[in-house]
């Protein structure tokens, strides 16, 4: 028994081990401490942050280390000597690798190596912050211990927390006390009475009209591109959440919308100057054609040909915009300037605020259609061609239509984000409409929970919003993102907030096994 | 005639699976296609279908050519058909399986009639209506797949491998069922490699051997024909 808490202690050392090297590595250890200084209200975004903040960072990942290791409840008999033999011993090999690789560096840096010339993020001051500031022989057994330590010392307290009596009564009955009261009559009773209801939505109006006028050009930046981005992940939902058909190559629609109300709205190439109302319906019009003449040759054909033919058309889109040969026509690799903003009656309002506006009102009003989309008999109809296409064909659906609806409307809303992208940045160029988008978009709504409005939004807070405030992290931007999608398949395989499908709670209650009776 | 295939060749790219089949079936029957497993009889119904088409041959319903008419259109006409393998829609619930079902239909009021005499003949689905149609059993999910093939109005109704990887009770009652809807006036061409009690409710039946009709009669003769003995019931 006491071996296997060992036994697991050191694996998840190991795992924890590597991870430390290789945030070394890679400079994150320098960002973490800067993310914690954050937290206790201390910029430093361009010095090396305080050394009291690194060692919170590593005290933190080594009690994650530790509790990651120790017995869970339930599973294992859980006693103090296990969960500290766990706790200490993953604390102990993760601070091995730590002090290692600690003491490598340190040692090469004393001798005038600069490891830089391999390993572009190992700074001399990264190597000192690792060493505490001292030598590398004290530097790495300080480290040693700190992860010990903080491994042996999380086990304990997390152990402690489960297993003490009035701790874990108190957390229940602090929870349960919760839930009563929002399950309790009163509760229950304002909450679904008519006027509340006004009153939040009223509340909520409220806060969008407000906030945009409050917090500056900086957030209603950061949070118009959430804007648009939960406007392409609403889109691809439709296609790819419902319908079921993977589309890799999303970003392709977002350029023609963009590019389309670029070209009919500025002074160059063309000088079409066309009006902001006009060329934006001219643009969702346009992508939603080529998303029809997409699907038309293929959406007849089993199989993820869609997926590879869209990745292949916006790979052709984004290196014909770049080409020379085209210049004359989209403006080439420079892009196009003064692109319109809206009008209203003439009159063109083009600040931040106005257009934080005009992109809550376009994601308000994608939203409302989605989700009416979704409960409608073509809704059904996708869902059943995802579910089974076969099937949904032999129960008269016709496949080939439903796909190819569900894709040009896909694309139409691309473009919708693409023709807001363009006039609120009054540029666009080839350079907006590269690979990443789409596979932000896709990271966006898998993460969020695929088929699932609400968790479009949610994921597009998050894979937007949250890399803007946490600005530090820009640079693991994809390593991040690479983490979040393994840490989702894992935990959450349907995402944040899963597609609701109704009753599954009610029914799993009363046939749990599905047999007969 | 209700429905009459001629001369039908299907091919999967150089597979020829269909090499020439022929066989009709008039209104009220129950029309057996027995045969061994890859014989080819979902090509078939799937072909009468519209979800294959033919590279020789006609299928006519009711007197009109049907192999170059879109599937959805086939299933306005009345022909339907309940894929093999209990083919239903995992993740929805009974109810909206059966919703399905009635996808070329508009009418609420009927919708919801029909959907009340389903679970009138299927009592076990209507307590399991709220319930994702993968949590049901396998008989539960055959009857499902047959109900949602009900509230489509079927005129012909196909039915592909019911009794499959069902118990022998259950392939009883499924039999039953499939008798008490012909009677009441849909015509059944109906798919087995369970020859015996396929043979046992048919009017009339095929036998189908890699592609190609090799015998047929009523369903009372080849039950007692020594080839289809030797060969489909296990040479009793
Ligand atoms: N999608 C397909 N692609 C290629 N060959 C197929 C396909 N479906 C069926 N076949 C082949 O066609 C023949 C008939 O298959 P099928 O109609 O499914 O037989 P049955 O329903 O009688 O078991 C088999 O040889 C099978 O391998
Ligand atoms: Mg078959």
């Amino acid at each position: 028994m006491r071996s296997s808490a060992v036994d697991k202690g050191l694996r998840t050392g190991v795992v924890f081990g590597i991870v430390i090297v290789t945030m070394f590595l890679i400079g994150f250890t320098v960002t973490g401490a800067g993310l914690v200084g954050k937290i206790f209200g201390v910029q430093s975004s361009y010095s090396t942050p305080p050394l009291v903040f690194f060692s919170i960072f590593m005290i933190l990942v080594g009690a994650w280390a530790g509790v990651t290791a120790s017995p869970r409840p339930l599973l294992e008999a859980d006693t103090w000597n296990r969960a500290l033999l766990a706790g200490g011993s993953s604390g102990a090999v993760s601070g091995l690798f730590s002090a290692i690789i600690g003491f490598l560096f340190g040692e090469l840096n004393s001798n005038r190596i600069d490891p830089r010339t391999y390993l572009p993020s190992v700074s001399p001051e990264s190597i000192k912050m690792f060493l505490f500031d001292q030598t590398p022989f004290i530097g790495s057994l300080l480290m040693f211990a700190l992860m010990t330590g903080s491994g042996l010392a999380a086990a304990a307290l997390s152990f402690y927390l489960r297993n003490n009596g009035a701790v874990r009564s108190s957390l229940r009955k602090a929870s349960e006390s919760v839930w009563d009261s929002i399950r309790s009559e009163r509760v229950s009773n304002i909450i679904q009475n008519k006027y509340t209801r006004y009153a939040s939505l009223l509340a909520f109006a409220a806060i969008l009209i407000i906030l945009p006028r409050t917090w500056g050009g900086y957030w209603n930046y950061v949070f118009g591109t959430v804007g648009i981005y939960i406007i392409l992940g609403l889109g691809l939902n439709i296609i790819t959440g419902w319908a079921g058909q993977l589309v890799i190559g999303y970003v392709a629609f977002f350029a023609v919308g963009a590019y389309t109300f670029a070209l009919l709205t500025a002074p160059e190439p063309h000088h079409l100057m066309m009006n902001f109302w006009v060329a934006l319906g001219l643009g969702v019009l346009a992508a939603a054609i080529s998303g029809l003449l997409i699907g038309l040759p293929i959406l007849n054909l089993r199989g993820d040909y869609l997926a590879i033919v869209t990745l292949g058309f916006a790979e052709i889109i984004r290196i014909l915009l770049k080409s020379d040969l085209m210049t004359p026509y989209t403006a080439g690799p420079r892009g196009i300037r003064d692109i319109a903003g809206p009008t209203i009656l003439g009159k063109s309002f083009i600040s931040d605020v106005d257009f934080m506006y005009l992109i809550i009102i376009a994601v308000l009003v994608v939203t409302f259609l989605a989700n009416r989309l979704q409960n409608s008999r073509t809704g059904k109809a996708w869902y059943a061609i995802n579910l089974d296409e076969t099937v949904a064909r032999a129960t008269g659906i016709n496949a080939f239509a439903s796909k190819l609806l569900a894709l040009s409307l896909s694309a139409a809303v691309a473009g919708l984000a693409g023709v807001l992208f363009a006039s609120r940045n009054q540029f666009t160029g080839p350079d907006d409409h590269a690979l990443m988008v789409s596979i932000n978009v896709i990271c966006l709504v898998i993460v969020g929970g695929i088929g699932n409005i609400p968790g479009i939004f949610l994921g597009a807070f998050a894979l937007k919003g949250l890399p803007e405030i946490l600005r530090e992290t820009e640079n693991y931007r994809l390593l991040i993102f690479g983490v979040l999608l393994i840490v989702m398949m894992r935990l959450r395989p349907e995402g944040f907030l899963p597609a609701k499908r109704p009753e599954l709670e009610k029914a799993s209650v009363q046939n749990p096994l599905g047999k007969e009776a | 005639m209700m429905l009459k295939v001629e001369s039908l060749q299907v091919f999967y790219g150089a597979i020829h699976a269909l090499q020439g089949i022929s066989f009709h079936l008039e209104k009220g029957e129950i029309v057996a296609l027995i045969g061994a497993n890859g014989a080819g009889k979902s090509t078939v119904l799937n072909t009468v279908s519209g979800i294959l088409r033919p590279r020789e041959g006609a299928v006519a319903f009711e007197d009109q050519e049907i192999h170059e008419v879109p599937p959805q259109e086939i299933v306005r006409r009345g022909v339907i058909q309940v894929p093999e393998g209990r083919k239903i829609f995992s993740r929805m619930t009974v109810t909206e399986n059966l919703e399905m079902g009635a996808y070329t239909h508009t009418d609420r009021a009927e919708i919801a009639r029909d959907m009340e005499s389903v679970f009138e003949r299927f009592s076990r689905l209507r307590e399991r209506r709220n319930q994702l149609g993968g949590t049901l059993s396998g008989g539960e999910q055959q009857m499902l797949a047959i109900g949602r093939g009900l509230m489509a109005h079927p005129t012909l109704l196909l039915l592909d491998e019911p009794s499959m990887g069902l118990s022998p009770i259950l392939v009883e009652q499924i039999f039953d069922i499939i008798q008490d809807i012909n009677e009441q006036g849909t015509s059944i061409l109906l798919v087995e490699q369970n020859a015996q009690m396929a043979l046992a409710i048919a009017d009339r039946a095929y036998v189908l051997e890699t592609g190609k009709i090799v015998m047929q009669g009523t369903g009372d003769d080849l039950l007692k024909d020594p080839s289809v003995i030797e060969a489909y019931l296990g040479g009793h």
